[in-house]
């Protein structure tokens, strides 16, 4: 008896070092990942990186004995030479793609250099970045190999093994792959905490000119598809609180300024219809870098137009946070955005009736209107002026930058602006002065 | 009479200070004994910290003013303003007048500097939750850091949490603390470290990746290094793997 006891007891032994060896394969995989991991890694993240996206917020996860957690305000793990935040490892599954998209750098008649992950691949580079806290998650996307379901059947894997096998809690954003079957973006969907379709272009006829076959109810569809099963996960979770979370961080998109021929106007209100229509947590502009030549595209030398980027940005919170709609930032008259002042004051400026406001009486929706206040002191002033009148000494150290606002508010009855707050005066006052230049000797 | 009171730079023994002021004599202000500069004009008095006492004046900050109250002075306590024991001292005499309505000003002398030194070490914990890098040596997971303000604290439960299948240390190397967690449970200790410990055999691979992967991830035609050093400051470069070995590359 003792003996078949002891026999047992070496037998679960052997299954528990056989179960520590799965779960921790990395010495075994070295051999293997090693033959060319680096240059496949410097390939599809090559490929990548011109989508902008790198949020990691929206959704709080506590871990439940795997790795990983996520916070909701997000983290930003480090900064490249562009200064724009590395959050998630954001790389390609494949830059093999069967379209032909203009802009694209991965497009199918490229001369580059092709490789692909295999799913296993994805995930263990994921786990060893993440332990070493280099990333706080995944941000999966990828060309289309041979049909769209089957590139999407491959995301899907990725994050089977990420989840189901490591236990992973951290951040996955993932592309869906326009035209991938519902049940499988529904599948991936209640893996994923963020999802993503990029639209790339605000207009049918600019996406015709530059993405012949791609069309804009073909990326709508997955999009809506999603914004439903949202709703209806909700309601769901409502009545059954376990019912899984169907893509907790929301979903997002992003369209390319300066390919195409497209006005601001036409780009802010896809925007907000966007938001309207579809409940996204964040549309994203990407100034288009050309990688391409072609007849319907900018030339190679274009710099990227990275102010009206910033503009774009700038209309952006202002639909989100500040209440505004798309005919106050841009209309018929003036299709793009002054490149000299912000769109809050540009408004402003047209709209000089409304000004002077009061500060100790202006309602929040009317504080947030002035240039130079915004969402945190706006509501440090609500709070503040409750237990007595705020001085104009004190706004400063409230967080308004005076040198827009003080044309535009009244404080305690006195206006402080220095010249009558008329537009065209207000105008010239805040035009930026062109910086002097050390002029040099040689 | 105003006394200066004389604390061991406890969180405890500055509660403990707070509650003789009021109990006892008035403070002048409270100093750390260590760094105090005696004077001729002002008596002085060493305070032993007492965990009772101190328990006392944090559920009274937490009654009568408010927890928000309480975070930010924790947080204040934690910078590394030289002043921080009178800012704090001179904030609870006002919030202990005003009630929770202390939450609400903003631009009040008192408060304005509680304010920022708070944001700063909220800020500074927030960044280092991102810019903390492991080394795996094969027995646990190292990581060293050198912020201005003592965030240490801050940043472990979510380390535990995150990384509660792990053993790891996280070292303060510029106040020889650190965070040693073993699976989920931590505790904050003086550590120094001498010898280098030698990494895992895959340590180096991944850092290469890494490194690799950093310097393709830039976009060359918005490069702009004056917004990169505004996110991740010079000081804090040299413990950044990625910047590292950039360089050589």
């Amino acid at each position: 008896m003792w003996d078949s006891h002891a026999k047992k007891k070496g037998a679960t032994r052997l299954y528990r070092t056989y179960v520590c060896f799965i779960h921790y394969p990395v010495l075994e995989l070295i051999g293997v990942m090693s033959m060319g991991t680096l240059e496949k890694l410097a390939v599809l993240a090559d490929g990548a990186k011109y989508d902008v996206s790198c949020a990691s917020s929206g959704v709080n996860k506590h871990n439940r004995d795997g790795i990983g957690n996520s916070k909701s305000f997000g983290i930003c793990h480090t900064w490249s030479a562009d200064g724009r935040c590395v959050s998630l490892l954001k790389i390609l599954l494949t830059n093999y793609c069967i379209y032909n998209c203009n802009y694209c750098v991965n497009r199918n008649q490229n001369d580059i250099p092709r490789a692909s992950f295999t799913p296993r691949e994805v995930a263990d580079l994921t786990i060893q970045f993440y332990r070493r806290n280099y990333i706080e998650g995944l941000f999966l996307s990828s060309g289309i190999e041979r049909s769209p379901n089957h590139t999407m059947e491959r995301i899907y894997q990725v994050l089977d093994i990420l989840r189901h096998e490591y236990h992973f809690y951290g951040y996955i954003h993932v592309k869906v792959i326009p035209g991938a079957d519902p049940a499988l973006v529904n599948k991936t969907g209640l893996l994923a905490d963020r999802m993503s379709i990029n639209i790339e272009q605000p207009t049918e006829q600019s996406l015709k000119l530059l993405a012949p076959q791609k069309t804009l109810p073909v990326l709508f569809a997955p999009m809506n598809q999603i914004h439903h099963q949202m709703t209806q996960n909700a309601s769901e979770r409502k009545i059954f609180r376990h019912v899984q979370k169907f893509v907790p961080a929301g979903q997002s998109t992003q369209m390319i300024v300066g390919a195409s021929k497209d006005s601001d106007l036409s780009i802010i209100k896809a925007t907000e219809t966007l938001y309207n229509r579809f409940q996204l947590k964040r549309v994203y502009y990407s100034a288009y870098v050309p990688v391409n030549e072609g007849p319907n595209l900018p030339a190679l030398s274009t710099s990227p137009p990275l102010l009206r980027e910033h503009r774009l940005y700038q209309a952006d919170w202002l639909l989100r946070f500040y209440s505004f709609k798309a005919d106050e930032i841009v209309n018929e008259q003036s299709p793009f955005l002054d490149t000299d002042f912000d769109p809050k004051i540009s408004w402003a400026l047209r709209n000089m009736q409304l000004f002077p406001l009061e500060i100790n009486q202006a309602s929040y929706e009317e504080l947030l209107r002035i240039p130079g206040v915004g969402v945190t002191s706006a509501q440090r002033i609500i709070r503040q002026r409750r237990l007595g009148n705020i001085s104009y000494n004190h706004l400063k150290k409230m967080g308004v930058v005076l040198k827009r606002a003080k044309y535009f508010i009244t404080c305690q009855g006195c206006y402080y602006g220095g010249i009558p707050a008329e537009s065209a005066l207000v105008r010239q006052a805040l035009t930026p002065v062109a910086k002097p230049v050390q002029l040099c000797l040689f | 009479m105003k006394m200066d009171y004389l604390y061991d730079g406890s969180f405890d023994g500055l509660l403990t200070s707070i509650y003789y002021s009021y109990y006892e004599q008035r403070a002048q202000g409270i100093y750390p004994e260590v760094s105090y500069q005696f004077n001729m004009f002002t008596p002085s008095t060493v305070i032993q910290s007492d965990p009772v006492l101190a328990a006392r004046v944090y559920d009274a900050i937490d009654r009568k003013i408010s927890v928000y109250s309480l975070m930010q002075i924790y947080y204040v306590y934690l910078s590394n303003n030289s002043a921080k024991e009178n800012l704090i001292l001179k904030y609870l005499q006002l919030g202990f007048q005003l009630g929770p309505k202390i939450d609400s000003i903003h631009s009040h002398p008192e408060v304005l500097p509680i304010r920022q030194t708070a944001k700063k070490v909220s800020f500074e914990a927030e960044r280092f939750l991102g810019l903390l890098r492991f080394t795996d040596t094969r027995n646990y997971l190292y990581a060293v850091l050198e912020p201005d303000h003592n965030i240490l604290i801050l940043l472990a439960d979510h380390f535990a949490d995150r990384l509660a299948g792990e053993r790891f240390i996280i070292h303060d190397k510029k106040r020889s603390l650190a965070i040693i967690c073993n699976k989920k449970d931590w505790y904050l200790s003086d550590f120094s470290k001498e010898a280098a410990i030698p990494d895992s055999e895959t340590e180096q691979f991944y850092q290469e990746l890494w490194a690799k992967y950093f310097t393709g991830i830039s976009i060359e035609n918005r490069k702009n290094k004056k917004l990169q050093s505004h996110f991740v400051p010079q000081r804090y470069r040299h413990n950044l793997v990625e910047f590292r070995k950039s360089e050589l590359l």
